[in-house]
């Protein structure tokens, strides 16, 4: 039963793209619904898992044999796949229900619409996949679908732009990831998880680091990191959807999915704690002065990315996991309701032209509210019982202090910036123009994000208690590691308030090198995407242009041999000129001697 | 020794004064060079002649063949030297720069 149902989840989405009625208006409502099952549907194997904590591995079309190599269509049905399946669906379902409202006036709504849907189940295929070449079929369709939802508005050359950045960075993600299909192929002849895992071999730090390297590109980690908040041009569903719960959360989760092979390398955990902990620092710091509302939600999924990140260096995959659960909650929630304003004040996302929407949009500034404290952790609301756990742990395990440092100013930062964007949005006089019509009376508003509401309250709470705990947390602490978390959020937050509360009486000056440091993202995308162009160009037009004569007509003979000898002569001599002293006593020393010997 | 002989010697030698002491022009020490070559060359010309001895008769023109490259070293000097100060006094020289 197990696996007819799961099989069922599956083509219920996709025989909704077969049908192909794309010109009918009731296919939105169709794929509305159809999501709708899926997402009831999955949650009775997901219960079934709870009661029994049975996994199951279904593998039922052999697809075809090369040489020693057996590849098959097979699903995993694991505690990951099986909790991430249902929330997946959750989301999506909100979200296709928020993007009949905010796509309402678009004439190909209904191509949208396809587009998510597909984007959904390449999502499914890579969670389920139990071999690595389904994982990567999943991963690269994640990878097309953010492509095309990117660049919607294809008409705008930014958004052509961001679609083709968020492209390249995954692919040079997808290069680790293919040395790692290689390597296992080679050395284990398998692509099966099974087997990877049972023959556990030794020496698994070149394929591990491929992977670091395709999930630092999928999960916009330091280095790899602009496309995340360029991939905001797309419409806000896609952002919701793809990169904010579950695109980017591919790498994590394959990072997650690999934790038997990184429990044994030591090497490759001080790597992603680093690169974990640079990661949220920096986009903290960008995300602390900017001033579009929906690049300050990205810059804060990729500080919770960097969050993750450092979890898995700490050998504790599974709080990842339930910290990427929870966060696809709230962060879902955050960004359909900037979506809301942005749709209210007529697609205005500057926070510097919002204010005083506390009283005129009560459930998307309830939405806000509610989202952003789940986001710092505020006790008992979902982010608590993921991020708490992260944060004690992280206090208490044997790791690089420097790394645990930064992961607590980042955290501090989180209530900084969400603390900016509730008084910006919120609170105050209203600064946009009067005469836009605010209105939240649409169900199709409404519905999703008070079902996201709900979940961002009780989601942490029902996943904490209904999984088994693979690994003791460390109960007792000292008391000030304890409330470690607690009291740099309420540092954040009280910085923060401060800091807003004097924009209002602060003149305006220069900004200093720090600010805009943090505006233009940290200078990374201003100096490496012209640097390699330039390089190139400037090398190719002197080869073509200047080089042949310069060096044969020039260089070669005259003036290599004017500074050959000038260099020669200057190292060599020690006179001093004294041209007429050498001159009369050359004369003396003749007359001496011819006086001498006469 | 023949009293023509002398004679041309004493010119060498007072050239080669004249070239050695200088006081501000650096083109009056060029000068006196030719004047040593020129010495040198009818001494030269004037000894094959009298030993009779035919093939030392190439003995002076290769020794104008090398004062002609040497004057024009000299006075390639001398341009430079006027090109960076705009006279040859020998005082401007004081600079040690390549």
């Amino acid at each position: 039963t197990l696996t007819l149902t799961s099989l069922i989840i599956l083509t219920l989405p996709i025989t909704t793209t077969l049908l192909q009625n794309n010109k009918t208006n009731c296919f939105l409502y169709t794929t509305k619904t159809a999501v709708t099952y899926a997402f009831a549907i999955s949650l009775i194997p997901t219960l079934l898992f709870v009661q029994s904590n049975q996994e199951a591995y279904i593998s039922n079309w052999h697809w075809m044999t090369i040489y020693t190599l057996k590849l098959s269509l097979s699903f995993k049905l694991d505690f990951f796949s099986l909790t991430f399946m249902p929330i997946a669906l959750f989301i999506t379902w909100s979200i296709m229900e928020f993007s009949l409202w905010y796509m309402h006036s678009d004439p190909h709504i209904n191509r949208f619409f396809k587009y998510l849907l597909l984007f959904l189940i390449t999502m499914l295929i890579l969670v389920s996949a139990n071999n690595l070449l389904q994982l990567f079929m999943g991963w690269e369709g994640v990878g097309i679908m953010s492509f095309l939802l990117i660049s919607w508005w294809h008409g705008r050359t930014d958004a052509n732009t961001a679609a083709l950045q968020a492209m390249l960075y995954n692919r040079i993600g997808d290069m680790g990831f293919i040395m790692m299909m290689a390597w296992f192929i080679i050395h284990l002849n398998s692509w099966e998880f099974q087997q990877i895992f049972l023959t556990n071999p030794k020496n698994t730090t070149l394929p591990l680091l491929g992977l670091l390297l395709a999930s630092a590109g999928k999960s916009a980690q330091f280095g790899l990191h602009p496309w995340l908040p360029s991939a905001m041009e797309g419409p806000t569903p896609v952002s919701a959807l793809l990169h904010s719960s579950t695109m980017v959360m591919a790498g994590v989760f394959t990072l997650i999915r690999f934790y038997p092979l990184m429990e044994n390398n030591l090497t490759i955990q001080t790597l992603t704690l680093c690169l974990g902990a640079i990661t949220t620092l920096f986009t903290a710091i960008c995300a602390l002065t900017q001033n579009d509302i929906k690049k300050i939600i990205a810059l804060s999924t990729s500080s919770q990315l960097g969050l993750m990140m450092v979890t898995i260096g700490i050998n504790q995959p599974h709080l990842a996991f339930i910290h990427m659960c929870t966060h696809a909650f709230f962060k879902a929630m955050l960004f359909l309701s900037s979506g809301s304003i942005i749709h209210n004040l007529n697609n205005e996302q500057d926070i510097r032209k919002m204010g005083g929407l506390y009283k005129t949009m009560p459930i998307t500034s309830t939405a806000i509210t509610i989202g952003s404290l789940a986001l710092t952790g505020m006790p008992f609301l979902t982010g608590f019982y993921s991020k708490d756990p992260i944060i004690e742990t992280a206090n208490m395990s044997y790791i690089n202090t420097w790394a645990l440092l930064i992961t607590l100013i980042a955290v501090s930062m989180t209530a900084s910036y969400s603390t900016r964007i509730i008084f910006f949005a919120l609170l105050g006089q209203p600064r946009y123009p009067s005469l836009t019509q605010i209105n939240e009376n649409n169900p199709y508003l409404v519905n999703p994000i008070k079902r996201l509401i709900l979940g961002s309250i009780f989601m942490g709470f029902f996943i904490s208690m209904n999984t088994i705990p693979h690994t003791t947390p460390q109960m007792t602490m000292p008391p000030h590691l304890k409330f470690m978390a607690l009291a740099v959020t309420l540092l954040g937050f009280t910085v923060a308030t401060e800091l807003n509360n004097m924009t209002h009486n602060l003149m305006f000056k220069q900004p200093s090198r720090m600010h805009t440091f943090s505006t233009t993202l940290g200078y990374y995308p201003i100096t490496t995407h012209r640097i390699l162009p330039y390089l190139s160009l400037t090398m190719s037009q002197n080869l073509a242009t200047t080089i042949m004569d310069s060096i044969w007509l020039e260089k070669m003979i005259p003036k290599n041999l004017t500074t050959m000898q000038k260099t020669a002569a200057s190292l060599v001599s020690n006179q001093k000129g004294l041209m007429k002293l050498y001159f009369l006593s050359f004369l003396l020393s003749i007359t001496l001697g011819l006086l001498i010997a006469l | 020794m023949p009293y023509i002989y002398i004679n041309i010697i004493l010119a060498f030698v007072i050239s080669l004064i004249g070239t050695l002491i200088y006081r501000s022009h650096l083109i009056s020490s060029l000068l006196c060079l030719e004047g040593m070559i020129l010495s040198l060359f009818t001494l030269n010309a004037l000894l094959s002649l009298n030993i009779n001895f035919a093939l030392s008769t190439i003995v002076p023109l290769i020794l104008l063949v090398f004062a002609a490259c040497e004057a024009a070293v000299g006075l390639a000097l001398l341009i430079i030297i006027s090109n960076t100060y705009g006279l040859d006094y020998v005082q401007n020289l004081n600079l040690l720069q390549c």
